[in-house]
């Protein structure tokens, strides 16, 4: 499996996941598009972590650098952070207006 | 030591007053500030009692107060034996009234702020008392002009009281305005304020040249206008019976015994400027007052007025004493003047307070006739005819047996004022003036003081004639109105004490003592000449005493023994004593208040002869008297009605010129400056900040499309734009 493969992979899920965020009425279904980005982007940073040139240390040992996974790691909790605060905001905004369409969310409205 | 007890004399009423004036309006009841104020007193009394002895040191105190360039004003303390009297009196009196009003004024819904008033009034006599300045005196003089008017005016709800407080303040305000040109006349000459001293005015006064006598005579007139206005003399004494109606211990205290009684201070401070002219018409003022005021009440009903027509009059004997030179005749007259008037005025207070309920129920009464009086304006109240019923005397009569301690201090005071002899302190110090009138007559032979004397010894019959008047109608005979008579009884003991305290200080016996050989000195006067004691009398050195207290345990010997202490040519006139003038002037006074009250007693008790047709027999003099010699009519008529002329002159004035004018250039101005300046605005700054606003508004209109307010919207537009810079970099 070459790079090619995890990039495609990654480009139709960000691409899927814009398509929800920008088309969806549901605020839920704008957050599941959003987890679909982040996780695009993680599989991103895996991948192309995985194919990096492994340097030569002092000892002459090859040293891999696990700088994307890390990342990967953060940003899988970054987004159940934000899941969280996400679905708390969106409970609060149905308590308040008995709906969860951002477009009917509008009282800022002029 | 002196300094100090001077400083609690007067702080102890400020505080009193300042206490009131920082909590008393804050929490509405406060707490006792009647004994609050009575304790300052009480204080304040105990010191000046210390002080008696305490005389040695004048100037105790003088602190510079102001500098402008090389003049500078000086305040501090004088003490002498004047002083100290002074304050005596005033601090005495005043404790008592503060007793007293605690029983006349209770119930008051402004019970506390008239003990703060008082207080007020206390410290501000004391200021003047003590000053040793005439700005001092000046401060402490409108200070007490100030009490005066707010405690007339304490019961302000009533018209005449509001009219009455008015009045007081403004016709007195005419004096200070010629005691104020005097000051600054003396100011001008000498740069200086200050009396004592080596720098002060009398010290200056000595070195005047002959040719500045007449100018020194005109400031010295002027400096006693103040006092005329104060002391209620002739022709602005319309005042003070009018000032009977504010609460009658206001009455005893200020229109009696201490304020009134500073006009007669002053001129006694400022007697070494006395020229011998000045003098004259001191004398002749005091004299006039004297008349007049006593046969002005001989004719009035409202027992207040009696006695504050009396208190004009007495005030006209001490001027009078002052004016002809008996400088300690006259300040002894005031100190027991102060008493025994002090006494009469609180025990018509007694009487009154005894017909209060009454008072009360008549006010309902009377309630709508006081509503048709609102539109009177005049600044002089008509009150011959509107007697309060409660202190009218002929609602009065054998009230003797009701209150047997009123009758009884009352009866000692017109004993004392009536000049009955040898047991009453009046008749020592009326004696002392008609003596010291008659001396200076004799010694100087002079037609004016012979003349004075006249007036002054029929004044003093008259004296004796109405206040016996008072006595009989008041106390004795059948009670004239028997409904108000049963509801009169004794006042309780808070009032009473007060008075039989007072009718033992109108005893020679306590006031002697202060007046004792050369306890106080009669001033030099630098431009008046006395005859010598030789010219006046050849047996000078054997008769000296002090009006004849030798009968009461002062003896010859020890009179004869101070007398070597001073100067004689300088000596007092009273140490004059035994001369042929006084036992002349003696036997004369005698004889008229013996006149008078036995006039007095043949019309008002045995009724051999009636008031009523006596007046009709001298109609024309009755109709004089009742209408107080015209002054308030003239007052009215000629200087109110003049002031009102000229008010409505100007205002009409004012309303066709002034206002012509100013609406002449509003027109010219609204007509053609405005309307050009109307048509730039409207056309011009309007147009320009209209356009402005529409080029805005348009273009805000078309902008605001843009933000939809749906994020997804912004999402797209945000991702669009991302494509479009790529696209950008990779075409590039």
């Amino acid at each position: 499996m070459s790079l090619q493969h995890y990039l495609v992979i990654s480009s139709i899920l960000f691409t899927l996941g814009i398509f929800a965020v920008l088309t969806r009425k549901n605020a839920i279904s704008i957050l599941m598009g959003i987890e679909l980005i982040l996780n695009s982007c993680n599989l991103n940073f895996v991948a192309f972590s995985r194919f990096v040139e492994p340097a030569k240390n002092i000892v002459g040992r090859d040293d891999y650098l696990l700088d994307g996974q890390i990342i990967a790691i953060f940003g899988i909790v970054l987004a159940a952070a934000e899941a969280a605060v996400f679905l708390a905001i969106i409970l609060a905004i149905y308590r308040e207006f008995g709906s969860i369409r951002p477009d009917e969310v509008d009282t800022l409205k002029g | 030591m002196v300094v100090p007890l001077i400083s609690i004399i007067l702080l102890a009423p400020l505080a009193a007053f300042t206490i009131f004036a920082l909590f008393g309006l804050a929490k509405r009841s406060f707490p006792r500030q009647d004994i609050l104020s009575t304790a300052a007193m009480l204080v304040a009394l105990g010191c000046s009692l210390y002080l008696l002895n305490e005389t040695s040191d004048p100037k105790p105190l003088t602190v510079e107060w102001l500098s402008l360039g090389s003049i500078t004003l000086s305040m501090g303390f004088y003490l002498d034996s004047v002083t100290v009297i002074m304050l005596i009196v005033v601090t005495l009196v005043s404790s008592l009234v503060h007793i007293f009003s605690i029983g006349y004024m209770h119930g008051d819904p402004r019970y506390p702020r008239f003990f703060a008033f008082l207080s007020l009034f206390s410290f501000s006599m004391l200021f003047l008392v003590v000053s040793d300045n005439l700005l001092g005196i000046y401060i402490g003089w409108e200070l007490v002009g100030l009490c005066s008017y707010l405690l007339i005016g304490f019961w302000f709800e009533k018209d005449s009281a509001a009219n009455a407080c008015k009045k007081a303040f403004l016709t007195t305000r005419v004096g200070d305005v010629g005691m104020f040109i005097g000051m600054m006349m003396l100011f001008k000459q000498f740069d200086t304020l200050s009396l004592y001293g080596t720098d002060g005015i009398f010290e200056a006064v000595r070195t005047l040249e002959a040719g500045q006598i007449a100018w020194l005579s005109a400031a010295g007139i002027l400096i006693f206008c103040g006092a005329v206005g104060k002391s209620a003399q002739v022709p602005l004494h319309t005042w003070l019976p009018d000032a009977m109606e504010g609460p009658t211990p206001v009455s005893a205290l200020i229109h009696a015994a201490t304020m009134v009684a500073a006009g007669v201070y002053l001129v006694a401070r400022m007697f070494p400027i006395l020229t011998p002219s000045s003098s004259l018409v001191i004398a002749y003022v005091g004299g006039i007052t004297a008349i007049v005021a006593a046969t002005i009440a001989i004719v009035r009903f409202d027992i207040k007025r009696v006695l504050a027509y009396s208190t004009v009059s007495q005030l006209g004997f001490m001027m009078l004493a002052l004016g002809a030179g008996s400088y300690v005749a006259g300040l002894f007259h005031l100190t027991t003047h102060a008493f025994f008037k002090a006494l009469l005025f609180l025990g018509s207070g007694s009487v009154i307070h005894a017909f209060h309920a009454m008072h009360a129920h008549h006010d309902e009464e009377h309630a709508d006739d006081n509503e048709d009086e609102h539109d009177n304006h005049s600044l002089v109240h008509e009150h011959g005819s509107e007697i309060p019923p409660d202190q009218d005397m002929r609602n009065m009569g054998g009230l003797r047996r009701k209150m047997p301690f009123t009758f009884f201090t009352m009866l000692i005071a017109t004993l004392s004022i009536s000049g009955v002899p040898f047991v009453f302190s009046g008749f020592w110090s009326k004696d002392a003036i008609l003596g010291g009138v008659l001396e200076r007559a004799m010694g100087w032979n002079s037609v004016h003081h012979y003349i004075l004397f006249g007036v002054v010894l029929l004044a003093a019959g008259i004296t004796a004639f109405y206040m016996f008047r008072l006595i009989f109608m008041t106390f004795f005979g059948e009670p004239r109105n028997q409904e108000m008579h049963d509801m009169a009884h004794e006042s309780p003991w808070v009032m009473v004490v007060p008075l039989l305290i007072l009718a033992a200080l109108s005893l020679p016996v306590v006031n002697k003592w202060w007046f004792k050989e050369g306890y106080i000195n009669k001033p030099y006067q630098a431009h008046v000449h006395e005859p010598t004691h030789a010219q006046l009398r050849p047996d000078s050195k054997t008769g000296d005493t002090n009006f004849g207290f030798s009968n009461f345990g002062i003896s010859e010997a020890e009179a004869a023994e101070e007398e070597g202490g001073h100067d004689t040519e300088h000596a007092d006139d009273a140490h004059h004593g035994h001369g042929p003038a006084h036992t002349i002037a003696m036997v004369l006074s005698i004889i008229v208040a013996g006149l008078g009250i036995l006039l007095s007693w043949l019309f008002y008790h045995k009724r051999r002869f009636t008031a009523e047709s006596v007046a009709t027999t001298f109609r024309p003099v009755y109709t004089l008297f009742w209408n107080k010699y015209y002054f308030d009519e003239f007052y009215n008529g000629v200087l109110v009605a003049l002031t009102v002329w000229k008010s409505r002159l100007f205002a009409k004035f004012d309303l066709s010129i002034i206002d012509g004018i100013v609406n002449g250039v509003a027109t010219i101005t609204r007509a053609i400056f405005a309307a050009f300046i109307g048509f730039f605005d409207n056309r011009v700054i309007d147009g320009i900040v209209n356009r402005v606003a529409k080029v805005i508004w348009s273009v805000g209109g078309r902008v605001r499309r843009i933000q939809t307010g749906a994020i997804q919207t912004y999402l797209f537009v945000v991702l669009g734009g991302i494509v479009l810079i790529i696209l950008i970099f990779r075409v590039l």
